[in-house]
């Protein structure tokens, strides 16, 4: 009977819990939502801000634009390396030492608070080789950010791989090259795009590192990458951090969060491809 | 004719010496079977042969000649091409039966398509699968059955065109229904092709094998035609094998 008791409170709590969480979630979307449908239209996706102080009429198109372009630039960057390193660790570090000092310098990486990663950006890009506050910069320094987060993902796509396939591909006389890019890569492109999209999302929403490295308080559409840019999260952190409008702010976290929900599906219907295709 | 010849080889992974001192030697467009226990270094045989063994972490001393000359003069890709290899699990590609075909004259620098396609119906052709699969080239070949899954296995180590073929217990993850198609298949080949086939099955040696050896711990106990290791064994550990009375 105790134990019957026992379960059923477990559960209970399991289940309870569970729903706070979604209803948090629920609550904050609706929340947004309502208070934010009203400031969209045509005009406030697709013109520039407007007013004095500036932002509190017109729209966030150089934001939404800027937003794009700063998390290509750290998906592009990002990714390289990223997927660079998780084939050197799978598949040449023969060294386990080598192995676990990458490992160890990854989760530091991952550790460092994203603020202390911007004033890095600011330090390294900004001053000392002059990219200025630029859309580059902040390009960069998101793409820092996100570096762990795709090691990571395509490091545990990479060794998942069936040891035998790559291994009848060596019995064919194969290069490790060949092998690489025409089955290992090929057999991961799902995962490995699914986990770009998700960082990309990850890098979209995140202010504190182009606070100082790219994002101002107004730009229009960057032309070069050496444009200082309008952002997303900045742009919602002045609206509401000086007070300028409300109401603009909620439009413009309305948007932030559609285009965070469309990469986020992107990377589910990719998954799911993936898992048909297996 | 040797094709093969196997002088004093040993095989180790780290400490552990699996392979004692081996030479035998194998005839061409025979098929030889390498029967023995689990574990007695009949697979590492094998993937010392077409030099695998480096990759999982093994070395070897004594020398291989293939066609008369060492087997390390050679480059490792071509050794590796001229001795083919299908594995005990089926592993083909997570793409399609053509896709599987052409993988390998791609990378050797066939471009062209007529001929890559020739290559892919003469190998289907070769293997039996022709009929089953004309249609469905685009088919992804993870959907195809265990046993088509080996017969393509098999055609993909064909496509360039080994002049040795070694399987490693092709058939032990397979019914008997496609057990019986592969034998017939490697009957078959063994025209063209020297087939080395290590196997669990001793019924599977006696009726497909011209040569049998027999290893155990790691060392060659007897090798000889087939009908004489059946039927009239020199070795006692030989006869006691092959009756069943151990293995």
């Amino acid at each position: 009977m105790l134990e019957r008791i026992k379960d059923y409170l477990f559960k209970t709590w399991l289940i309870m819990s569970a729903l706070i969480v979604v209803l948090v979630v629920v609550f904050l979307f609706g929340y947004i939502f309502i208070n934010g449908i009203g400031s969209i239209d045509k005009e406030f996706l697709l013109s520039e801000p407007k007013g004095i102080p500036i932002g509190i009429e017109g729209g966030i198109f150089p934001a939404i634009i800027g937003s794009l372009l700063l998390m290509l630039i750290a998906c592009v960057f990002s990714s390289i390396l990223a997927i660079s390193t998780a084939i050197y660790v799978v598949f040449y570090c023969k060294s386990e030492r080598i192995k676990s000092f990458i490992h160890l310098i990854i989760q530091c990486m991952s550790g460092v608070p994203s603020i202390v990663l911007g004033l890095f950006g600011y330090a390294l890009l900004v001053l000392y080789l002059g990219f200025g506050r630029s859309l580059l910069s902040g390009g960069i320094t998101l793409g820092i950010f996100i570096f762990p987060f795709i090691q990571i993902r395509v490091e545990k796509t990479l060794k998942e791989v069936d040891k035998s396939i790559i291994t009848s591909s060596y019995a064919l006389g194969v290069s490790e090259v060949y092998t690489l890019f025409k089955i290992i890569l090929p057999i991961c492109r799902a995962d490995i795009i699914s986990a770009i999209t998700l960082a990309g999302g990850f890098a979209m929403g995140a202010a504190s590192p182009i606070i100082l490295t790219a994002a101002v308080m107004f730009a229009p559409v960057p032309e070069s990458l050496f444009s200082p840019v309008m952002a997303l999260p900045f742009h919602l952190y002045i609206l509401t951090g000086e007070g300028i409008s409300l109401e603009k702010a909620y439009g413009t976290a309305l948007v932030l969060m559609l285009l965070l929900l469309v990469i986020n599906i992107i990377s589910i219907i990719l998954n799911i491809k993936r898992k048909e295709s297996r | 004719m040797n094709v093969l010849e196997i002088k004093n080889l040993s095989v180790s992974y780290g400490d552990k010496l699996v392979i004692k001192d081996l030479s035998m030697d194998i005839k061409k467009n025979k098929i030889t079977a390498v029967i023995g226990p689990s574990g007695c270094g009949k697979s590492t045989l094998l993937t010392t042969i077409n030099l695998l063994l480096e990759e999982n972490g093994g070395q070897f001393t004594g020398q291989i000649l293939f066609n008369g000359k060492d087997i390390l003069s050679y480059e490792k890709k071509d050794v590796r091409r001229m001795i083919g290899m299908v594995f005990q699990k089926p592993t083909p590609f997570p793409f399609s039966v053509y896709k599987n075909l052409t993988y390998a004259p791609k990378y050797y620098g066939i471009r062209d398509k007529k001929k890559l396609k020739d290559i892919v119906e003469n190998t289907l052709k070769r293997v039996g699968l022709y009929e089953e699969l004309k249609d469905e080239l685009n088919r992804s070949a993870t959907k195809l059955s265990g046993g088509q899954q080996q017969r393509l296995c098999i055609g993909r180590a064909l496509t360039v065109e080994p002049e040795i073929l070694l399987l490693d217990e092709p058939c032990s993850a397979l019914d008997i229904k496609n057990t019986a198609n592969i034998e017939r298949l490697l009957k078959e080949l063994s025209k063209d092709y020297t087939i080395v086939i290590v196997t669990h099955n001793l019924s599977q040696a006696k009726r497909i094998s011209d040569y049998t050896a027999f290893i155990l711990d790691g060392k060659l106990i007897e090798y000889d035609e087939t009908k004489k290791i059946f039927s009239n064994p020199k070795d006692r550990r030989t006869k006691e094998y092959v009756e069943g009375i151990f293995g």
